[in-house]
């Protein structure tokens, strides 16, 4: 009878482990896994390759930084292999992945715009939330943003001066501080105005805060009517309307103020679907992924959203739990 | 008639075939890519006229500053042993290791305000950041060891016996290499401009990090190709090959005849 329960309890222990083993088979993600990033997820990111890869020792995260409006192109025009596209604009997921190289979107971190600087700008121990309108207008103070065209960085740190001549009421000033600023003080990508600003050839930046906070830079947070970090304001910042290049040389398009969404999706034929969804599933955790950006300045939305049930039900299982339908 | 026949010839035949296809396929697949019409739309665009010209002059600038400070010290190198000469050297090829984006970083990081040169050069109203001067100091940087090496190479080429022959009739040390010496190192001078300019020609990741704008040809294909796409990127590509093809023969052509003299 004891041999009996003994075979028993070992049959038991060996359906188990088993089970187990096989289910980490399936589970364990391997190989190599794609990601296209907007360049201000790159710090948080790299912290959640650091901590999955730890997991999951065969599996080898490939990051690419960029602007998200690029990285998207790299992947619709020269067919670039990727697995995963994070934007800093969500919008930009909408637009140039969807539908032919994605099907759905998922909201999950929010960002503001800060104006960051170093102990040895030009004014730096005066400037503050009231006045650096003022300082930014003063001459030979050298200032910049990133390019409107190619950073959705740009095009905010634009609509954040447009907002701040309505909220200050004072007419004219977008033109005023735009006049102060020559062509040569805008960059590709906001991150490179970093090292200008730490080497002393730039004053000061317009930046996402969450970039400011892990570049340990000091920066000057503004009023929500103008930073574009408050998605309840979003028919406030709509009065912001920049004039970016279109699809073609010569071609314009307006770009209207909103707040800042990070938005992410799985490319479509990705190449390894599996640790992406994986990967995903880590990141859309409120204890894995969202921690990570909660502690990094990037403020994340938990649960994430999809805007419709419609895209909610393309999503694959597991992530289908991850995310509420909000617009 | 063996000697046709023999497996070394084939092999650097086809070594010849296999190398030029690998150059060649991308390029022309490039080249014929752009459509006629979008092609003769970029010769006419203002800002593409722009790019290139400022690319062509800044990298010529670089060549020329490379030619001045760069010849003596190249004879220097080639003539004289001194105690850490291999260090020196070193030194010269550091610029061709270091990652292009690091170059444009540590140029930065002296012409700013935070450092005693660039705190000089700003009080003397000398900006580098978004500047042409700037982008001529990055391509000097880039091309001057392809200049020094290929110069250096040409000095040692020349027989010390000439110099001496000259100097034992009485020429001064300089009236010697100015009337000897750079005349028969000619041709390794124009090899050595060629190759620094082509090389500084073709740098962008230095370029982007000192000077996004104003935009050389590569800064501006980048910036066509992130806000455009491939399809308005590859015209300015196109130009700038052939307008480079065209300068860099006739360069060829220019020392080919001189050497010939």
């Amino acid at each position: 009878m004891k041999i009996y329960k003994n075979w028993v309890t070992i049959l038991f222990a060996l359906i188990v482990l088993t089970g187990i083993s096989v289910s980490k088979v399936i589970a364990e993600p391997t190989g190599k896994l794609i990601i296209f990033h907007a360049g201000s997820l790159s710090v948080p990111f790299a912290a959640m390759e650091k901590h999955f890869e730890s997991r999951y020792p065969k599996l080898d995260i490939l990051r690419e930084a960029g602007g998200s409006t690029k990285m998207a192109r790299m992947i619709s025009e020269i067919g670039k292999p990727a697995d995963i596209m994070a934007s800093a604009d969500f919008k930009v997921i909408d637009k140039s992945l969807i539908p032919s190289h994605a099907s759905w979107n998922i909201r999950f971190a929010s960002n503001q715009l800060v104006l960051c600087y170093t102990a040895n700008s030009q004014y730096a121990s005066e400037i503050n939330h009231t006045n650096w309108y003022k300082i930014l207008a003063r001459k030979g103070v050298i200032w910049g943003h990133s390019d409107p065209n190619l950073d959705p960085c740009g095009y905010r740190s634009l609509m954040v001066l447009q907002l701040a001549e309505k909220y200050y009421k004072s007419p004219g000033l977008y033109n005023q501080l735009i006049a102060n600023r020559p062509q040569k003080n805008i960059r590709p990508k906001s991150v490179e105005l970093i090292a200008l600003l730490q080497t002393g050839n730039m004053d000061y930046a317009w930046e996402y805060l969450s970039v400011a906070i892990q570049h340990e830079l000091k920066y000057v947070t503004l009023d929500d009517h103008i930073n574009l970090g408050n998605y309840q304001l979003d028919s406030y910042y709509g009065q912001a309307q920049v004039t970016v290049t279109g699809k073609k040389p010569g071609t314009t398009l307006q770009r209207v103020g909103k707040s800042c969404t990070y938005g992410i999706t799985l490319i479509k034929n990705a190449p390894n679907q599996e640790a992406a969804v994986s990967f995903l599933d880590y990141l859309l955790d409120p204890s894995g992924g969202l921690d990570i950006l909660k502690q990094m300045g990037q403020p994340p939305f938990i649960p994430s959203r999809v805007p419709t049930q419609a895209m909610k039900e393309k999503l694959p299982t597991v992530l289908k739990e991850r995310v509420i339908v909000k617009n | 008639m063996k000697s046709h026949s023999d497996p070394f010839l084939i092999m650097s035949i086809g070594s010849c075939v296999v190398v030029s296809l690998f150059i060649l396929v991308p390029l022309i697949q490039m080249m014929i890519t752009p459509s006629w019409e979008l092609l003769t739309e970029s010769i006419f665009d203002p800002d593409i006229q722009k790019a290139i010209w400022l690319s062509i002059y800044s990298s010529g600038l670089a060549a020329i500053i490379s030619f001045i400070i760069g010849t003596p010290f190249a004879y220097l190198l080639a003539r004289k042993s001194f105690f850490g000469k291999q260090f020196v050297e070193g030194i010269i090829d550091l610029p061709i290791m270091i990652p292009h984006p690091v170059i444009g970083i540590a140029i930065l990081g002296i012409v700013g305000k935070d450092h005693w040169l660039g705190s000089l050069l700003h009080k003397l109203g000398v900006q580098m950041m978004g500047t042409v001067s700037g982008i001529v100091v990055v391509l000097t940087f880039v091309g001057m060891p392809f200049y020094i090496n290929a110069v250096k190479n040409g000095f040692e080429s020349i027989p010390v016996r000439l110099e001496n022959v000259s100097r034992s009739l009485g020429a001064s040390f300089s009236r010697t290499f100015f009337q000897i010496t750079l005349p028969l190192a000619w041709r390794s001078i124009m090899v050595g401009i060629i190759m620094c300019s082509a090389r500084a020609i073709s740098e962008f990741g230095a370029i982007v990090v000192v000077a996004y704008h104003p935009m050389n040809a590569p800064v501006l294909i980048y910036e066509r190709f992130t806000a455009f796409g491939l399809k308005y990127s590859q015209p300015i590509a196109v130009l700038l090959i052939f307008v480079c093809l065209i300068l860099f023969i006739g360069l060829r052509l220019v020392s080919k005849k001189n050497s010939a003299l």
